[in-house]
């Protein structure tokens, strides 16, 4: 492999790589604010310049290759001088608002500034101000904070495929807005916020809610289509707050929808049963314990002359392998089938369902549960007189006989409703588990919250069963 | 789209000059050239209308059409004064001409008279900093302005 020197550091790169990437790999920062490794490369906040031996003038590390032999110095005193002079010049109309802004303690601008910046400026003149346009319900703009780094256009023009995010007007007054403040189209603007380094494009769903020092993070997988895309909970005292994405080049590259994004909510929705439940007199839920629930979802399970089991695709392979072994032993005679997406029955149904990341299974592990070896649900069988339903709580339920039905899941209230019995199991971020998604490529959920109220994992709830003697 | 503002003469144009360009992005500004020699100025209508034509989102017109003063995105009076005030105007006295402007129209820089008959704005660089100071009425140049001169075109306008 060819060889360069960065501040004294003897790195290896791939031709064609530039020095941000070949800097990055040895360990050293050269700050930068324009350049994402997903978007096109345009030079144009010239925060990243570094000092090229042989070169006459600083040269921008974004697009310049490394060559072999290439000598190159980040903090020499006149590339210091540079990251101190744009820094100034990128703070000049900035609010410097850091206190009341959701991206403080995550944001390029800030961390630059503390880093590569300094304390003072020289600007007195006024500040140029914004009246922001709205742009529909996902992205919260604040212009006033923009460096006009063109991010957000270059990933709607190259990524989302739609040219929608513009900057209007030039030099000193380009302002970066849809025409109008139209509502943004994409199905992917919560990106927007992703890739902006400052605090011009955030999300209206987190805004206010956390300081981004006080989340805790774990690392899962998107539990909205059969992609599987890569994620990070964020989450505080319990409650999810946010989901961002986690770069994985096969999968999801750097991206992630809003769908998958804002899936999370139901999780905290107040529809949600999370306490076991039993259809009292007046044929609305009522809540229970679990002792009374195991008891009546046994009495109305076992003796069942015909018995379905539905099983949804938003399981892990964990917890369907536990079913596999589960009903044969304990609920004999039943049919066992999946069910997640109407019109998706089979992974042969399943497609991409538009040019970046959507796949038309909404669920996550349709491809596992068929590897699994259970059969799609194809409609009811005649004679069936019960019904077992078990899914997370992504599993499109399909329409279902008025015969005894028993949930255990995640389940909505106006869901729950025909059902004898319910209970309450875990949602994707509640529990560890396994997921194949469209490639074939296993990737892992992780638990990042305790399960919501009474909630049970489902190994939990089958020992339940199995220990629990009918009274 | 509902009904066209563009006439088939803009169209029959526009089918003229694709040939001559690489790609059809690239018929954007004689598009709006076009379009606004027909209407005037460029109201969102024709933006999006000639979006649809070409193929683009029509932020993407907007996003063109503001960067270049010479589109207008308001209405203008028939007589478009714009004056260079760039450095070799500057110094050649273009602010005292705008002022004097001002005076006469009674308007702010930016605005229409009420009677829509003139429209004063200032002008980056009109290349003409050799015969400065510069200004553009309509689609003619005029140079070498002074207080007089400037007062004797003006006057000159129907």
């Amino acid at each position: 492999m060819p060889k360069c020197t960065i501040d004294g550091r003897e790195a290896e790169f791939t031709p064609g790589q530039n020095l941000i990437e070949v800097a990055k790999k040895v360990g050293i920062e050269i700050p930068y604010f324009c350049y994402h490794p997903g978007l096109s490369v345009v030079a144009q906040c010239r925060m990243c310049a570094v000092q090229v031996e042989k070169m006459g003038k600083l040269q921008t590390a974004c697009s310049t290759p490394a060559t072999e032999g290439m000598v190159v110095h980040t903090r020499s005193e006149i590339a210091k001088q540079n990251q101190r002079s744009i820094m100034e010049f990128l703070l000049i109309n900035h609010p410097l608002d850091c206190p009341i802004c959701d991206k403080s303690g995550e944001c390029d601008l800030q961390d630059n500034s503390y880093k590569f910046g300094d304390s003072n400026s020289r600007y007195t003149e006024e500040r140029r101000t914004y009246l922001d346009l709205d742009m529909g319900p996902v992205i919260k703009k604040n212009m006033n904070r923009c460096i006009h780094c063109t991010r957000c256009i270059r990933f709607g023009e190259e990524v989302a495929n739609i040219h929608e995010m513009v900057a209007v007007r030039r030099g000193n007054n380009t302002e970066i807005t849809t025409i109008d403040g139209r509502p943004l189209e994409t199905d992917y603007a919560g990106n927007y916020s992703d890739i902006c380094p400052t605090g011009s494009l955030t999300l209206k769903d987190f805004r206010f809610k956390r300081r981004a020092w006080y989340l805790k993070k774990t690392n899962t997988v998107c539990e909205g289509c059969s992609r599987g895309c890569n994620m990070e909970i964020h989450q505080d005292a319990n409650r999810v707050h946010r989901c961002l994405p986690r770069v994985n080049m096969d999968v999801n590259q750097y991206w992630l929808c809003d769908e998958g994004r804002f899936n999370f909510h139901y999780l905290h929705s107040a529809e949600r049963v999370v306490e076991p439940a039993i259809k009292g007199k007046n044929d609305d839920l009522s809540m229970t314990d679990w002792d009374s629930a195991l008891d009546a979802a046994k009495a109305a399970l076992v003796g069942a002359r015909k018995l379905t089991v539905l099983v949804g695709s938003d399981l892990t392979n964990e917890e369907i392998l536990l079913l596999q072994s589960f009903i044969p032993q304990h609920l004999s005679g039943a049919e066992i089938v999946h069910f997640g997406t109407a019109g998706v029955a089979t992974v042969a149904d399943d497609a991409a369902a538009d040019k970046l990341l959507k796949r038309r299974s909404k669920t996550a592990n349709l491809h596992g549960i068929e590897q699994l070896g259970l059969k799609p649900f194809r409609g009811i069988s005649d004679g069936t007189d019960a019904v077992l339903v078990v899914r997370g709580g992504r599993a499109e339920l399909p329409e279902l006989p008025s015969v005894k039905l028993v949930g255990v899941g995640v389940f909505e209230k106006s869901e729950a409703r025909n059902f004898s019995v319910v209970l309450p199991g875990t949602a994707f971020a509640e529990k560890d588990g396994t997921i194949v998604n469209f490639q074939g490529k296993e990737q892992k959920l992780r638990r990042a919250v305790i399960p919501a109220g009474k909630s049970k994992a489902l190994s939990e709830i089958l020992m339940m069963w199995m220990n629990r003697k009918s009274s | 789209m509902a009904s066209k503002i563009l006439s088939q003469k803009f169209y029959a144009e526009m089918e003229k000059l694709i040939p001559r360009y690489p790609t059809r992005v690239a018929l954007l500004l004689p598009a709006l050239h076009q379009a606004q020699e027909e209407t005037g100025w460029l109201p969102p209508e024709v933006l999006e209308e000639i979006g649809a034509y070409i193929g683009i989102h029509p932020a993407q017109v907007r996003e063109v059409a503001s960067f270049y003063t010479m589109y207008n995105l308001t209405p203008v009076g028939k007589y478009h004064v714009k004056i260079c005030t760039n450095v070799a105007c500057c110094l050649r006295g273009a602010n005292e001409l705008v002022e004097q402007v001002e005076r006469k129209l009674n308007i702010q820089c930016g605005e229409t008279t009420r009677d829509r008959k003139f429209t004063l704005m200032e002008e980056e660089c009109l290349g003409a900093c050799g015969t400065a100071p510069a200004m553009m009425l309509n689609d003619d140049y005029y140079e070498n302005l002074d207080s007089k001169k400037l007062d004797q075109i003006l006057e000159s306008l129907e």
